[in-house]
C-alpha cells in the first residue's frame, strides 16, 4: 500500500512536470553515433552515513535512485541488478543543498531613460502627453513636467504605470544555465536553487531549478515559483520613488490596483455601464498573489531589519502569504522578526574587520559598525532562538567561497548542525514549494544530493566530494580542495614536506584556530544596552518644586506632583491619604518642572529619505512606514526635555506625505514610538520649495513652477477628491467600483475633517491664497509651519483658526525669509494665533524650551506664556492636549525636571519622564558613555587582532568592504543638524 | 611702530564719527562685567574722546552726559571671532554671497575690503550686544586674510579696526570615506582608503612646499644679492604670517586633523589659533602645551561619533579651560553664522550650564576674541584705557530673556534698531482688518 501510494506520488510529479522527465527517460536518450553515450541511469550508493533529513542520521545504508529518482534508502537495501555501485563508506550524504534565493540579474532595462520631459532637455514647451484617459488611468503618478514615469513605449509593452513595478517577469521565460556560476554553487554543495530577479521594487517571478547541466528546459524545476518584492530605492532624482516610504507606498498601491483590475473584469452587473476593457500585464501577473489557488507566495526583501515590520504589515494589510529575506541584522530587533510570523531566508554574508592602513585611521570606525560585525554571525542563532523558521542561502555574499566559512562561524555561535542542515535542505524546499521533490532523502523524491567526506559539511576541514543532481554526478572535490590549502597555507604555496615546513604549517593552525576561538566569542553588547527607562516605579511623588503647569494654574512655587501608573493624579498640593505601595518620593527644592516639551516640526527619526520629492502630490507616502526607532537623535532629544514630535514629510512638494506623531519611548521599536491617540495629518507646503526655486537648472518642468500654479494645484488635486469620493459613494450605492487611490483617500480624508494639514509656509501672499484655497473647500487648515511672514497676516490666520508652528528666530538663509523677524510669535499671540515653537532640526530639538524663551526676549511675551510654545500650544495644534502638554490631573505624566527656570539658558535638563517612567537621568550619562567607550575600544581590540591575525588573512576583500556597508538604520544614524528647512543647496 | 600709528589713524576716524556725541559719558551706578576682573557692582564706567579712563565706584567727576544706570547692566562690546557678516546678504541668491573665492592659495585676498555696510545683518547681529566682527575669507586651501571691522560706520574704511587679523589655512580632512565602491554615487571618483591617505599626505606636503616657497620668497626680498627678486603679491600676502604679525587661523575639527595641524605648526613656530576644534577636548595637553587657543565652534555641533555622551559639545569648551586652553566661542564663517552671530551668547551659555565658568563664558564672547585677533589691549573688556566700546543691557548677557538698551562703539553712541525692529513695529501698528 505505502509503496503504491509512493509510486502514485511520483507518478504525479512526473505527470506534473511534463514531457522534459519522460522524454529524458526515452528514444531521445540514445545518442546518436559519435556522442559519448549516456550513462545508464540506475545507481547505488553504498556505506555512507546518510541524513535522510535533518535530524535523522543513518548511520550506514544505501541509496537507489533510478532515472533520477530515488527509488530505495534504508540500512538494509540490497543494490539491484542494473545499477551501477558506488562504495562511498565514510562519505556522509545529506540531501542535495537547496537555495531559496539566487539573484540572477534582470535583463533588458525596465526603468525608460527619459521621456518627452526629459529634464536634460530644454524648456517644458516640448510636447506633453495631454490628459485624458490614459492620464487619469495612469496610477496617480502621472503630473504634469514629471519625467520617469511611463514606460518606453518601444520596449516593455502593456504594464504598470511605475517602471519599478514588474510582476509579469518572469525569471523562468529568462533563465539560462550559466556553468560558471553552476560549479561555485556546487562546489558549495548546492543542488539547486529558487533564481529570483534583482531589480525593482516589484520584480517578478522567480523560479525554481535544479543544477545539473541540461538545457534551460530540464533545469527548471517550478516555472513561477514566487513573486518577489524589494523595499529598494533605485529611483533617480525626478523619477517615483526615491524615498523608502514612497517605494512602501507604492507596493501598497499596486496591489490595490490589482485587485481594481480584478473587480473591473468581473463586474458584469446588470445596468452598471460597462466599463472599457483594458489590459495589464502587470495587475494580471499579480492576480495569482491574491487569489490564486494556493495562492503565489510573495517573498519581501525588506533591506533592513526594522523594514522586517513593514514587511510584514503591508503583506498582512495586502492579505499575502509572504517570507522575509533577512537583512543580516536581525539581532538588532528579534522581536520584529519573531512577530513577523514568517519564516525568513537568511543570508550569511558577514563583515570581515577592515585592514586599515594605519593605526589612527581606527579612529573613524564607529561603535555600531564593529557592532554590526560582532553580532553578524549571532544572526542565525538569535532567528532560531526566537522560533523563526529560516533556510539559508549564499545571497549577499561577495565571495560565494566565504559560505562554508561563515557557517562554520555561525555554528560557533550557537546555531546548530541540525538546524543548518534544515535550512539548507528541507526548509528551503518546503519555502519554494518543492517540498515534494526536493530536501530530503527519501523514496520518491529527486536524487538530489550533496556528498561529503567523513569530516562532513559542518566541519572547516570537510570537503564536498560530490553532489548528484537528478540523479547525475557531479565531481566536485579536486578543484576545491587544491584550493583550500592554497588559501590556508597562505605564502608558503610550493611547501615541500620538510620539517620546518611543517612546524610553520602547524602555526598557521594555530593561530588559525585562535582566530576562531577570539571569533567565537562575541563582545558587543545589544544595541538597546543602555538605552530606555531606567525607572519605572507603580507612582512617583515629587515635592517642593517650582511646576509650570501650562495650565490655568500658572507656575506653582513649593508645589508637589503626584504620578501614579503613568497619569497625573495630582498638581499643588500634597495629596492627602496614603500614597500607593512603591511610591518614589523626591524632594526637590529648587527644581523646576515643567510639562514634556513637544516639536511640531521634526524630520529626526526618519529612515530612507524624508522627501517623496519626485510627484507634486505624495499624499499616500506615510512617515508612519518608516519611523526610526533606532537612531541616537531619540536619546539627545529626551536630554533636552522633548517628549513628543511630529515627524513630517518635508516641503519637496505642493502636497507631501502623511505625517506621524510619536513619543521618545526610546527602546522601544517603531511600533512602540507612535502616539496612537494623535489624529493623523498630511505635510504640504508652498512656496520656493515646491516651486523648486532652489534645485538648480535642471528642475523646471514639474508644475508648479510659480506661486501662481501652488493654489491651481490645490484646487485641482481637492477637486479630484471631491469626485473621488463621489464616486466612492455611489459604488457603496451600487454604482460601477471605484479604484482606490492612496493619493485621493488622504486627501479625501482632508476633506473630512479627519486628516490635519500641516503646511509649511513662508510669504504673506502664500498663506492668504492657500487658507482662501482651503476655504473653498470646506477645510480648516491645522497649522502654518514656520509661517515667517505669518506676522504680517495675523488676524486672517486667526480668524481662520489655523495654528502658528514658527521658528523661532531664524532668518536670511533664502530669499523668502527676507522678511522673516523673531518677533513674529509675539505678534501672532498677541492677535489671537495658537503659536508653538518648533526645532526642524535633531539640534534644536534638544532645547525648545530655549527657543521659546526667544518670546520673552523678542516681544516680550509672558514667560509661563512663553513655555507653553513649546508645550500645551503644540500640543493643541496636533490635538493631542487632552494627553499631553500640561502637568494637569489625568493627563500623561510627560514631565521635565531641570535645574533651573526652563527658560533660563543657564539651566540643564535633569531628568524625562514619560508615562511615569524615567527615560533620561543626567547622573546615569557619564557611565552610559563609559560603557560605550570601553566596549568599542575592546572590539576594535578584537577586530584588530583578527584583521592582523591569520583570521583575516583568509577574510575575502568583499567581506571587508561589507564592514563599510550600512542598512537605513545606519545610514541615517545621526539626523538632521540645521533645520531641514535650511539646507541649502540640498534638496529638500 | 608701524602698528601703533596704524592704531591712531583709525582711531582718529572713529573720534571724527563720534564728533556729534559727547566727548565725555558716565554710566553710572550699574552692574560692571568687565570680563578683565570680577563683575563690579554699583560701579560707574566713565570714558572720554573713545577711551575707558576710570572704572569704579567713586567717580566723582562731571561728564559731558550721565546715564543714571540704576542697577543694569553694563557689558564689554561682544566680538564675533570668525564671521562672514558683511559678506553675505541671503545665503541661497548667489549674486548677495561675496565670502567664497576661487583658488587653492589665495594670501593676497582681503576680505573687509567686501563688507557691505548697510548689510541689514550687522544691525540684528548689533542689537544683541555685538560691537565688532572679524570678517573671514573662505575657499580652497589658505584662503586669505581676515579683518576685523566696528559693526558701524559710512564706509568700509570708517568700519575697519583691522584690515588684516590672520591667515585662514583649511587643513585637509582626515575623514576617511569608507563607502564600498558598489555603493559610492560616483563609481569613477570612488578612491580606496590607501588612496585617500596618499592624498591626504600629498595635500600636506603641498602645504608645506607652499610655506617653504613663502619663505624662500622672504628670505630673497631681503637679500643684497638677490637680483632677480621681483614682486609677487600672493607671496607678499603670507609675509605677515611668516613674519609672525599676524596669526595663522587653522581650520581643523576632527581630532587627526587636529593633531596634525597642530604638529606642522608648531615645528614652524607661527603664532596661531586653532578654528573650528571640534575634537580639540580631546586634545588639550597638546594645545595648552604650543599655547594655542581655539576659535570653538561647535557647541550645539550635535554629537558624532556613536560612543560621544550626549553634551560633549556643551562640556568641550570648560573642559578646554580647565586645562588652561583659551577658548572664544564663535561661529563659523560658514553658512548659518552670518545671521545667527546674536545667538552665540547662547552658545556660551550652554558651555556655562556644562561646566564653564561664568566669567569665562563671558571671556569667550569679549577678551579671548581681542585677545586672538591681536587687539586684547583695545578692546573686550572694561578697563581703564580700553576702547569705549560697550553696552547696557536689562539682564545677564548670557541670558535669553535680556534685552540690549543702548550701545557705544569707540565711545559713540550706535543705534540698536533693525529692519526686524522696524518690520516689529509696523506691523504691531497694524490697523485690524
Amino acid at each position: 500500500m505505502r509503496r503504491w501510494r509512493q509510486q502514485f506520488h511520483s507518478w504525479i510529479i512526473q505527470q506534473a512536470l511534463g514531457l522534459t522527465l519522460m522524454a529524458s527517460a526515452h528514444a531521445a536518450d540514445l545518442a546518436a553515433p559519435g556522442f559519448r553515450p549516456g550513462a545508464p541511469g540506475v545507481h547505488a550508493l553504498v556505506g555512507a552515513r546518510i541524513f535522510l533529513k535533518p535530524g535523522t542520521l543513518l548511520e550506514r545504508g544505501t541509496i537507489v535512485f533510478r532515472d533520477g529518482w530515488i527509488t530505495d534508502v534504508g540500512p538494509d537495501v540490497r543494490p539491484p541488478s542494473d545499477a551501477r555501485v558506488w562504495d562511498v563508506t565514510g562519505h556522509i550524504i545529506y540531501p542535495g543543498f537547496f537555495d531559496p534565493y539566487l539573484a540572477l540579474p534582470t535583463a533588458t532595462g525596465a526603468r525608460p531613460e527619459g521621456t518627452s520631459l526629459d529634464s536634460s532637455s530644454s524648456g517644458a514647451s516640448k510636447d506633453i502627453p495631454e490628459s485624458g484617459a490614459a492620464v487619469a488611468a495612469s496610477g496617480g503618478y502621472r503630473f504634469f513636467g514629471v519625467s520617469g514615469q511611463e514606460r518606453d513605449p518601444g520596449g516593455a509593452g502593456p504594464g504598470y504605470a511605475n517602471a519599478d513595478v514588474i510582476p509579469e517577469f518572469r525569471m523562468a521565460a529568462r533563465y539560462t544555465p550559466d556553468a560558471k556560476l553552476i560549479d561555485g554553487m556546487r562546489e558549495l554543495g548546492f543542488t539547486g536553487a529558487q533564481v529570483v530577479p534583482s531589480k525593482g521594487v516589484i520584480r517578478g517571478q522567480s523560479a525554481v531549478v535544479v543544477f545539473g547541466d541540461g538545457g534551460p528546459n530540464e533545469s527548471i524545476l517550478r516555472a513561477q515559483s514566487a513573486q518577489h518584492i524589494a523595499f529598494s530605492v533605485s529611483g533617480g532624482d525626478n523619477a517615483f520613488p526615491n524615498s523608502l516610504m514612497g517605494t512602501i507606498a507604492l507596493v501598497r498601491q499596486s496591489f490595490l490596483d490589482a485587485r481594481d483590475y480584478a473587480n473591473r473584469n468581473s463586474s458584469s452587473t446588470s445596468g452598471v455601464p460597462k466599463q472599457l476593457p483594458r489590459y495589464n500585464a502587470a495587475l494580471e501577473a499579480l492576480q495569482t498573489t491574491l487569489s490564486g489557488n494556493p495562492r503565489q507566495t510573495v517573498v519581501f526583501d525588506p533591506e533592513s531589519p526594522l523594514m522586517v515590520e513593514r514587511a510584514g504589515a503591508v503583506a498582512r494589510e495586502i492579505g499575502l502569504t509572504f517570507q522575509v529575506v533577512a537583512s543580516g541584522q536581525e539581532w538588532r530587533r528579534p522581536e520584529i522578526a519573531k512577530a513577523t510570523a514568517a519564516s525568513f531566508i537568511v543570508p550569511i554574508a558577514f563583515p570581515a574587520p577592515p585592514k586599515l592602513p594605519d593605526d589612527a585611521s581606527w579612529e573613524s570606525i564607529s561603535l555600531d559598525q564593529l557592532r554590526s560585525w560582532d553580532w553578524a554571525a549571532e544572526n542565525p542563532a538569535v532567528l532560531r532562538q526566537n522560533g523563526v523558521e529560516i533556510a539559508l542561502t549564499t545571497h549577499a555574499l561577495g565571495e560565494r567561497k566565504d559560505f562554508r566559512k561563515n557557517l562554520r562561524a555561525a555554528l560557533d555561535r550557537g546555531f546548530s548542525e541540525t538546524d543548518a542542515l534544515a535550512a539548507l535542505t528541507l526548509v528551503p524546499a518546503r519555502l519554494c514549494g518543492v517540498e515534494a521533490q526536493l530536501g530530503s532523502i527519501e523514496t520518491g523524491k529527486l536524487a538530489n544530493l550533496t556528498v561529503c567526506d567523513s569530516k562532513g559539511y559542518f566541519d572547516p576541514e570537510g570537503v564536498v566530494r560530490s553532489v548528484w543532481v537528478q540523479g547525475r554526478l557531479f565531481d566536485v572535490a579536486g578543484e576545491s580542495t587544491g584550493k583550500t590549502n592554497v588559501a590556508s597555507g597562505g605564502k608558503s604555496t610550493n611547501t615541500t614536506d620538510t620539517a620546518e615546513a611543517k612546524a610553520e604549517k602547524e602555526k598557521a593552525e594555530t593561530k588559525k584556530k585562535e582566530a576562531r576561538e577570539r571569533s567565537k566569542k562575541r563582545l558587543a553588547r545589544q544595541p538597546w544596552a543602555g538605552r530606555g527607562p531606567s525607572a519605572t516605579p507603580p507612582a512617583v511623588l515629587i515635592q517642593n518644586a517650582v511646576i509650570w503647569t501650562s495650565a490655568e494654574a500658572g507656575i506653582l512655587t513649593n508645589a508637589s506632583l503626584l504620578v501614579v501608573n503613568g497619569t497625573i493624579r495630582s498638581v499643588g498640593t500634597v495629596p492627602t491619604g496614603s500614597l500607593p505601595d512603591g511610591t518614589v518620593v523626591l524632594d526637590m527644592p529648587g527644581i523646576h518642572i515643567s510639562p514634556g516639551i513637544l516639536d511640531c516640526h521634526s524630520h529626526s527619526m526618519i529612515l530612507g529619505g524624508v522627501n517623496e520629492g519626485t510627484l507634486p502630490s505624495s499624499a499616500m507616502v506615510r512617515i508612519g512606514d518608516v519611523v526610526n526607532s533606532e537612531t541616537e537623535t531619540i536619546h539627545q532629544q529626551l536630554a533636552g526635555g522633548l517628549t513628543v514630535a511630529n515627524l513630517l514629510h518635508g516641503s519637496a512638494n505642493p502636497i507631501g506625505g502623511q505625517n506621524c506623531v510619536i513619543k521618545l519611548r526610546e527602546g522601544l521599536g517603531p511600533e512602540g514610538l507612535k502616539f496612537l491617540n494623535a489624529p493623523p495629518g498630511i505635510k504640504f507646503a508652498l512656496g520656493e520649495n515646491v516651486k523648486q526655486a532652489n534645485w538648480g537648472d535642471k528642475f523646471t518642468t514639474r508644475f508648479p513652477q510659480s506661486r501662481m500654479g501652488v493654489p491651481t494645484f490645490y484646487k485641482n488635486r481637492f477637486t479630484a477628491a471631491q469626485q473621488y469620493a463621489a464616486a466612492q459613494q455611489r459604488a457603496s450605492a451600487g454604482g460601477p467600483p471605484v479604484r482606490q487611490d492612496l493619493e485621493l483617500d488622504a486627501l479625501v480624508e482632508i476633506l473630512q475633517g479627519k486628516r490635519l494639514i500641516h503646511c509649511h509656509s513662508y510669504r504673506q501672499d502664500e498663506i492668504l491664497a492657500f487658507l482662501r484655497t482651503m476655504e473653498s473647500f470646506g477645510v480648516r487648515v491645522a497649522t502654518l509651519q514656520h509661517i515667517l511672514e505669518g506676522y504680517k497676516v495675523a488676524d486672517e490666520i486667526a480668524k481662520h483658526g489655523a495654528g502658528a508652528s514658527a521658528f523661532a528666530d531664524w532668518w536670511g538663509y533664502k530669499f523668502e525669509v527676507v522678511d522673516a523677524i523673531p518677533y513674529a510669535g509675539a505678534l501672532m499671540h498677541e492677535r489671537g494665533v495658537q503659536v508653538s515653537i518648533n526645532s526642524d532640526s535633531s539640534d534644536h530639538a534638544r532645547r525648545l524650551n530655549l527657543e521659546a524663551a526667544k518670546a520673552v526676549k523678542y516681544g516680550a511675551v509672558p514667560q509661563a506664556e512663553a513655555l507653553k510654545f513649546v508645550t500645551i500650544n503644540p500640543a493643541k495644534q496636533l490635538q493631542v492636549d487632552r494627553w499631553v502638554g500640561s502637568l494637569e490631573p489625568g493627563k500623561d505624566a510627560d514631565f521635565v525636571l531641570w535645574s533651573g527656570s526652563p527658560l533660563d539658558s543657564s539651566s540643564v535638563c535633569l531628568q524625562t519622564w514619560i508615562e511615569g517612567r524615567k527615560y533620561f537621568d543626567r547622573t546615569l550619562e557619564a557611565d552610559r558613555a563609559r560603557a560605550l567607550a570601553e566596549e568599542r575600544t575592546a572590539l576594535i581590540a578584537k577586530a584588530k587582532a583578527i584583521a592582523g591575525g591569520s583570521g583575516g588573512a583568509t577574510a575575502s576583500d568583499k567581506a571587508r568592504e561589507a564592514f563599510f556597508r550600512k542598512t537605513w538604520e545606519q545610514a541615517s544614524h545621526l539626523g538632521v543638524q540645521q533645520c531641514l528647512d535650511c539646507q541649502y543647496p540640498q534638496r529638500r | 611702530m608701524r602698528r601703533f600709528t596704524w592704531f591712531w589713524m583709525v582711531f582718529g576716524a572713529a573720534i571724527q564719527l563720534a564728533s556729534t556725541q559727547a566727548a565725555s559719558l558716565l554710566l553710572k551706578q550699574g552692574i560692571v562685567h568687565t570680563a578683565a576682573g570680577p563683575v563690579l557692582t554699583n560701579a560707574s564706567v566713565f570714558s572720554r574722546d573713545g577711551r575707558i579712563v576710570a572704572v569704579g565706584s567713586d567717580i566723582q567727576e562731571a561728564a559731558d552726559a550721565t546715564i543714571e544706570l540704576n542697577g543694569a547692566h553694563v557689558f564689554p562690546g561682544l566680538i564675533a571671532t570668525l564671521s562672514i557678516l558683511g559678506l553675505v546678504e541671503i545665503e541661497a541668491v548667489r549674486a548677495t554671497v561675496d565670502s567664497v573665492e576661487v583658488g587653492s592659495y589665495t594670501p593676497d585676498v582681503f576680505a573687509w575690503l567686501s563688507v557691505n555696510p548697510d548689510s541689514e545683518l550687522i544691525p540684528v547681529a548689533r542689537a544683541n550686544g555685538y560691537t565688532h566682527a572679524q570678517v573671514t575669507p573662505h575657499g580652497g586651501v589658505l584662503s586669505g586674510h581676515s579683518g576685523v571691522v566696528a559693526l558701524n560706520g559710512w564706509t568700509i574704511e570708517d568700519m575697519v579696526v583691522l584690515r588684516s587679523s590672520g591667515m585662514h589655512l583649511f587643513w585637509p580632512s582626515f575623514g576617511i570615506d569608507t563607502t564600498p565602491r558598489d555603493r559610492a554615487a560616483n563609481k569613477d571618483q570612488w578612491k580606496s582608503v590607501e588612496d585617500q591617505i596618499k592624498e591626504r599626505d600629498r595635500k600636506i606636503r603641498e602645504i608645506t612646499g607652499f610655506f617653504d616657497d613663502g619663505e624662500a620668497y622672504a628670505r630673497a626680498k631681503g637679500a643684497a644679492d638677490a637680483t632677480s627678486f621681483r614682486t609677487v603679491p600672493a607671496w607678499e600676502g603670507l609675509l605677515p604670517v611668516l613674519r609672525g604679525e599676524v596669526p595663522l587661523f587653522l581650520h581643523a575639527d576632527e581630532y587627526r586633523q587636529i593633531q596634525s595641524a597642530i604638529d606642522w605648526v608648531a615645528a614652524r613656530k607661527y603664532r596661531a589659533v586653532l578654528a573650528g576644534g571640534r575634537d580639540a577636548w580631546r586634545l588639550t595637553s597638546l594645545l595648552s602645551t604650543n599655547s594655542i587657543p581655539v576659535a570653538f565652534e561647535h557647541v550645539f555641533t550635535l554629537p558624532v561619533r556613536d560612543i560621544d555622551p550626549y553634551d560633549v559639545h556643551f562640556s568641550a569648551p570648560g573642559i578646554l579651560v580647565k586645562a588652561g586652553v583659551r577658548v572664544a566661542v564663535s561661529g563659523s564663517q560658514e553658512r548659518f553664522d552670518a545671521f545667527n552671530i546674536r545667538n552665540l551668547p547662547y552658545a556660551a551659555a550652554q558651555a556655562m550650564a556644562f561646566g564653564l565658568s561664568r566669567e569665562d563664558a563671558l571671556k569667550g564672547l569679549t577678551l579671548e576674541p581681542a585677545r586672538l585677533l591681536g587687539l586684547g589691549d583695545r578692546l573686550g573688556s572694561i578697563e581703564v584705557g580700553k576702547e569705549a566700546s560697550m553696552f547696557i543691557a536689562d539682564g545677564d548677557i548670557l541670558d535669553i530673556r535680556t534685552q540690549v538698551k543702548r550701545m557705544w562703539i569707540a565711545g559713540k553712541e550706535v543705534p540698536l534698531a533693525s529692519k526686524h525692529t522696524r518690520l516689529y513695529e509696523r506691523y504691531r501698528a497694524r490697523p485690524k482688518p
